[in-house]
């Protein structure tokens, strides 16, 4: 096929009248200079699919020239994976978070034409789900050629209100920040920078950063939520198949890219309410009990002393060593000590040392904390404390023979 | 410096005890003989004028806590400029005070409406100068103007508050390129009140690099006009000869020029040398490292701080080696010479400039890397090893030494190169000429394309839209073929998972730095980084390469990877890539056939092919030794000159094909140095090269001095068995794609021959020399025909006329 007719019939897929572009000069060029850098895309001949079938393949409506809406309905009564999704009606809540019950939670995720950020990337859909007494009910927006971003974007603004929190995975350092150049792209304005936003990869991140091999979501699918998906198509391939469609009409793998990213969400979803869940009960689900327990202390020591206590029986070391410290601070000394002893005993030197400092400031016996500070690894630190300690225990010796002068 | 109106002239006796003065006077009367030229620029008082009256009083203030009264004559014209909101360009001196020009009205934009300036410095280094005097000029009356800069090393958790709170920000073209116009949207409130651009050091933007930066700038003006801003453009440039001209092609705009300094200056003198002739019959001369090296021994032990210019990282590393050999031989106490060069690393680089600052180091040794502003204190001698290719290039590294009203040397040391031998023997036309336009070609074919595809990522484009000045949407189409944009109504889009700017480098039309590990002992780290198109010539496996002049072996290198991986080593030697370069003719854009011979220029393929490397001694300079070197053979596509003989002139004239093709090389040489000379361009931007002009076979020059033929295996042949000898003289556009030179060159092809025919007639060796047609061998008399005699006897067929 010639370089005219593929233009011609580009074109017309995209919606513009034909003009007709002759193989100029300037092109020759450009191919002859240019042997290694581009290489040419192969176009295989296709049936190319309308916005209208595409639209009734994803069960969804045009509402405007080039924008399709989804929505869907997903009872609570339903499961995903292990998980009930009914957990929802209760609004989970994590550690730091001011529970405001008028708040609505908006979860949203978008597939996007690049992974590389900068204004050349756009997000071609863009879903969020609510819930309502009885249901999730779950929007998306999909647009089908570059015009109707402009649509797009306004709509979706427009179904936010200035009470939502947002919840997202990884959306504070991606999605947010590629929709807020999008509107500024189109200089339109946005609530987005103005609400609150949970990003639940940063508590997935603290909770199983050492469990798990990484934190992607469909690890955590696996792990926490107890289900592996079947058909999907990875979320990297989501560019090429929004560009086969624009390009060629070929909308196989961006109906797949819709199924996706209604997953994506619904695991959202269902992640928020199990990560809620974990940080109460985290032996359950093979949480980090020990960062749980330093998050929640930020906030509330109570509550994860309470926490360190219930899960005591398969504390790590680092948990027991905050267990103590946590102790320390409420002035439960014997607590600590206890703790303390027993971690000495199997070697740990941050123990000692506070052992060390605590026999020599608080209990003031002089010899105990010499035996501790013995033990302690050798160099400057472990000399000078020893130094110290002889200095004090020479200036006690010495302390009666002084009384004794100056009684006489 | 500035270009001197003053002639030369030879001061008698010497009335003062600066060091700078007795040196000079000491080369004068203990080497008269090697001197050709002498200038003598004697201190210029400065020429004032009242601060404005429009000036923001608190700037006034804080000018006046700094002890500045009254501004230089072309600061005064600078404000005035710019406040009639012109575009300007300030050409003026080093130490002459040009950063006033700008600071002044962006200082006061800023304080008056909160308005925004962005800096451009071709390097960091420079861009940390700039800021740390704004900061300084600040503090003293503190005017709560913000200036940062934004580039590879702000971190992470800085570049907001730089992206919202500065006033000024200065950064580099690389990271306006990289880093900023294609996130613009998160600088959008910066764009908004946009009001300065200042670009210092302009006259770094030429060839490449400036056709590359117009570029960028193109879409700089683009972003803004999206955010309704059209900043004005104040620029600095040390000497060139068209100053207006190349800001109006960088900015696209009109601007207008200040020359005029009003600054004060030191006395200098310039001394021209020439190395004294070693052996009468083969017109061979001492070298002229070993000269720099003399001088410069002569004035550290002087106590004058010094700076010596290379031409080549390699020369860099040698002659700081000697100096090494002669000062730092005891490693009890610290260096007192450095080498300083492009490919160390960034951290090491500030290191050693502070250490030039405060004065802890004596001498420096560098390539053009220090030629540019960066603040190295007071220096009293500079010599340059080698004529660095360009009037300009000259006087900006002359220009480093005496930056502090004092006296200063300079002693310019010519190589046997010929356009080396031709200035020093001409002092006239060196002293007396003007320096080299500074030539940018934005529309090149890869450059814009580039760009556009930059641009196409930062915004769409909107139909009837223009960018460069060939037609847009041929290239959109282009683009849109290769799946990169997509056309939708009247926009193209960019569809494409990448970020384009990543992959476009600014300083190269190819692409991809190698960095180069040091893997001594197991270890692994990064040592220096070298630029794609050099590391076929210096990583090759078996390389010598020098860092600070500690000889590094390459060991490994990973072509794929970009990688080389060295080690540690003593050799007593390095090492010198020998190539091959084979062309083939693709078109003819233009031809011409007079009685003899025929000229045309076009587009060529053209491959090198790195063979092997030679190994050289310190010191005595013997070759000890070959290697061979297996790397992918490196292509372009590019521009060229060439010139071929009507073959019936050719069986005629020469003897036999042996000396036709001495002849070609012969005459090659020569053409090659006068064409640099007359397109003002350095003599790396062209190359040149003998063949068959259909990659057959081409010739080199052998090792025992005679034209060599080899085919594409690179064996040797035999003229004699070749059917058709068609031997061609290419003179070649050295960049891929072209930058601009070949068409110029063709249109002066009869003045160059004209003026090559002059360079070797008037040579005063016997045979031939390096002077004008290459070196030759002791054993050329046994030729039977003498190389100058074909040489001259190829340029006289190739300037007859008549048809």
């Amino acid at each position: 096929m010639n370089l005219k007719s593929r233009l011609a019939r580009l074109q017309t897929q995209a919606g513009s009248e034909l003009t007709s572009p002759t193989p100029s000069n300037l092109r020759n060029r450009l191919t002859k200079i240019k042997t290694t850098r581009l290489h040419r895309q192969r176009i295989t001949p296709c049936c190319s699919m309308s916005d209208a079938t595409l639209a009734d393949k994803v069960h969804g409506k045009l509402i405007a020239e080039g924008v399709i809406q989804i929505q869907k309905r997903i009872p609570l009564s339903r499961k995903l994976g292990k998980i009930e999704l009914a957990g929802l009606q209760k609004q989970p809540h994590l550690p730091g978070e001011t529970a405001v019950q008028s708040q609505r939670h908006v979860y949203i995720d978008t597939e996007t034409t690049g992974l590389s950020g900068g204004s050349g990337t756009l997000a071609f859909l863009v879903g969020m789900a609510v819930l309502d007494e009885t249901a999730i009910l779950l929007t998306q927006f999909l647009i089908t050629r570059f015009a109707a971003e402009t649509f797009m974007l306004t709509v979706f603004a427009q179904s936010l209100t200035g009470d939502d929190r947002l919840v997202s995975y990884n959306g504070k350092s991606y999605d947010l920040p590629l929709l807020v150049t999008r509107y500024r792209m189109h200089s339109l304005s946005h609530p987005l920078e103005q609400l609150p936003h949970v990003d639940l990869l940063h508590p997935t991140r603290r909770l199983f950063r050492r469990q798990w091999p990484d934190c992607r979501l469909t690890t955590l699918e696996k792990n926490l939520l107890g289900f592996k998906r079947r058909n999907d198509l990875p979320g990297a391939e989501a560019p090429a198949a929004w560009f086969s469609y624009i390009r060629r009409g070929q909308g196989k793998n961006l109906i797949k890219v819709v199924t996706h990213n209604q997953q994506d969400i619904l695991s959202l979803a269902a992640a928020h309410t199990r990560l809620s869940q974990a940080i109460e009960q985290p032996q359950r689900y093979q949480a980090d009990c020990c960062a749980i327990a330093r998050w929640l202390s930020e906030t509330d020591e109570q509550g994860a002393r309470q926490l360190l206590a219930r899960s005591s029986a398969s504390l790590s070391d680092d948990a027991k060593r905050l267990q103590a410290q946590l102790a320390r601070r409420h002035g439960d000394w014997s607590q600590a000590i206890e703790i303390w002893q027993a971690l000495a005993v199997r070697g740990c030197s941050d123990s000692v040392e506070r052992l060390a400092k605590y026999h020599e400031h608080i209990n003031k016996d002089l010899h105990v904390a010499k035996h501790y500070c013995e033990q302690l690894p050798e160099g400057a630190a472990q000399s000078l404390r020893l130094q110290r300690l002889n200095e004090k225990m020479h200036q006690q010796a010495i302390q009666p023979c002084v009384d004794d002068a100056i009684s006489i | 410096m500035s270009i001197p109106a003053a002639s030369f002239s030879i001061p008698n006796g010497v009335d003062t005890f600066d060091p700078a003065d007795q040196l000079a006077a000491r080369l004068r009367t203990d080497y008269a003989n090697r001197i050709t030229g002498e200038l003598v620029m004697p201190a210029t008082s400065g020429r004032y004028r009242p601060l404005p009256a429009t000036l923001d009083p608190r700037l006034t203030d804080a000018l006046h806590s700094r002890g500045i009264d009254q501004l230089y004559t072309h600061q005064a014209a600078a404000w005035e400029s710019v406040q009639a909101a012109q575009n300007t360009v300030i050409v003026t001196p080093t130490a002459s005070g040009k950063t006033l020009c700008y600071n002044l009205p962006v200082l006061q934009a800023a304080l008056q409406d909160r308005a925004k300036a962005l800096y451009l410095f071709p390097t960091k280094a420079l861009a940390q100068d700039q800021v740390a005097e704004l900061t300084a000029l600040n503090e003293t009356v503190s005017l709560g103007v913000r200036a940062f800069t934004f580039d590879g090393d702000t971190p992470g958790d800085a570049r907001k508050a730089v992206r919202t709170r500065g006033d000024i920000v200065v950064t580099n073209p690389d990271m306006l390129h990289q880093g900023i116009l294609p996130h613009h949207t998160k600088w959008a409130q910066f764009f908004e009140t946009l009001r300065f651009v200042v670009i210092d050091e302009m006259h770094t933007y030429r060839g490449v690099f400036g056709s590359h930066v117009a570029n960028v700038l193109r879409r700089l003006q683009r972003i803004c006009r999206f955010y309704g801003s059209d900043p004005l453009f104040i620029l600095c440039s040390a000497t060139i000869a068209n100053p207006a001209e190349l800001a109006g092609e960088l900015i696209n705009r009109d601007v207008f020029a200040i020359t005029e300094s009003g600054a004060p200056q030191g006395a200098k003198h310039l001394l021209l040398w020439n190395p004294p002739v070693v052996n009468a019959d083969l017109g061979i001369r001492a070298s002229a490292r070993s000269q720099t090296t003399r001088i410069t021994k002569l004035a550290v032990k002087n106590g004058l701080k010094s700076i010596v210019f290379a031409q080549s990282r390699l020369m860099v590393e040698v002659l700081t080696k000697y100096l090494k050999d002669a000062f730092d031989h005891d490693p009890r106490y610290p260096a007192r010479v450095a080498a300083y060069r492009g490919g160390y690393l960034p951290t090491e680089r500030r290191a050693m400039e502070k250490q030039l600052r405060q004065g802890q180091l004596d001498c420096v040794v560098s390539t053009s890397a220090l030629e540019l502003g960066v603040d190295i204190g007071a220096l009293d001698l500079c010599v340059l090893n080698g004529y660095p290719g360009t009037i300009a290039g000259t006087w900006q590294r002359l220009g480093r030494a005496g930056r502090r009203q004092r006296t200063a040397v300079g002693v310019l040391i010519a190589s046997s190169l010929p356009l080396d031998q031709y200035i020093i023997r001409n002092p006239d036309f060196f002293l007396g000429a003007s320096p080299e336009q500074a030539r940018i070609d934005p529309d090149q074919l890869l450059i814009l394309l580039d760009h556009i595809r930059c641009a196409a990522f930062e915004l769409p484009f909107n139909e009837g839209e223009a960018f460069g000045k060939q037609q847009l949407v041929e290239m959109l189409a282009y683009l849109e073929e290769h799946g990169i944009v997509h056309r939708e109504g009247k926009q193209w889009h960019w569809m494409a998972d990448s970020y384009p700017a990543n992959s476009v480098s600014l300083r190269s039309v190819a692409e991809g730095n190698f960095v180069v590990i040091d893997a001594t002992a197991g270890a692994k780290s990064v040592i220096a980084e070298v630029d794609y198109s050099s590391a076929p010539m210096t990583i090759y496996p078996g390389a010598i390469y020098m860092i600070q002049s500690a000889p590094y072996q390459v060991e490994r290198l990973d072509w794929e990877g970009r990688k080389a991986f060295v080690s540690r080593t003593r050799a007593d030697y390095y090492t010198d890539a020998i190539d091959y370069t084979r062309l083939k003719i693709l078109e003819r854009f233009d031809e011409e056939r007079p009685a003899q011979h025929a000229v045309a220029q076009g587009e060529v393929h053209l491959v090198k092919r790195f063979v092997g490397y030679k190994k050289i001694r310190y010191y005595s300079h013997e070759n000890v030794g070959y290697g061979k070197i297996n790397l992918p053979d490196q292509e372009m596509h590019t521009t060229a000159v060439w010139w071929q003989l009507n073959p019936l002139a050719l069986n005629e004239v020469f003897c036999s094909r042996q000396a036709a093709l001495d002849g070609f090389l012969g005459a090659g040489y020569a053409l090659h140095i006068v064409a640099a000379m007359r397109m003002l361009s350095e003599p790396r931007d062209i190359g040149r090269a003998v063949g068959d002009g259909d990659a057959k076979w081409f010739a080199t020059v052998g090792t025992n001095g005679r034209g060599q033929l080899r085919d594409t295996t690179g064996e040797a042949l035999d003229p004699v068995q070749l059917i058709h000898f068609t031997p061609t003289l290419f003179l070649y556009d050295n960049y891929p794609g072209g930058i601009g030179i070949t068409a110029p060159l063709y249109e002066s092809r009869t003045a160059i021959v004209a003026d090559a025919q002059l360079l070797v007639s008037d040579c005063e060796c016997a045979q031939g020399c390096p002077s004008c047609i290459g070196p030759i061998l002791a054993s050329d008399e046994v030729r039977g025909y003498s190389p100058k005699q074909v040489a001259l006897q190829l340029i006289a067929l190739i300037s007859t006329h008549e048809s």
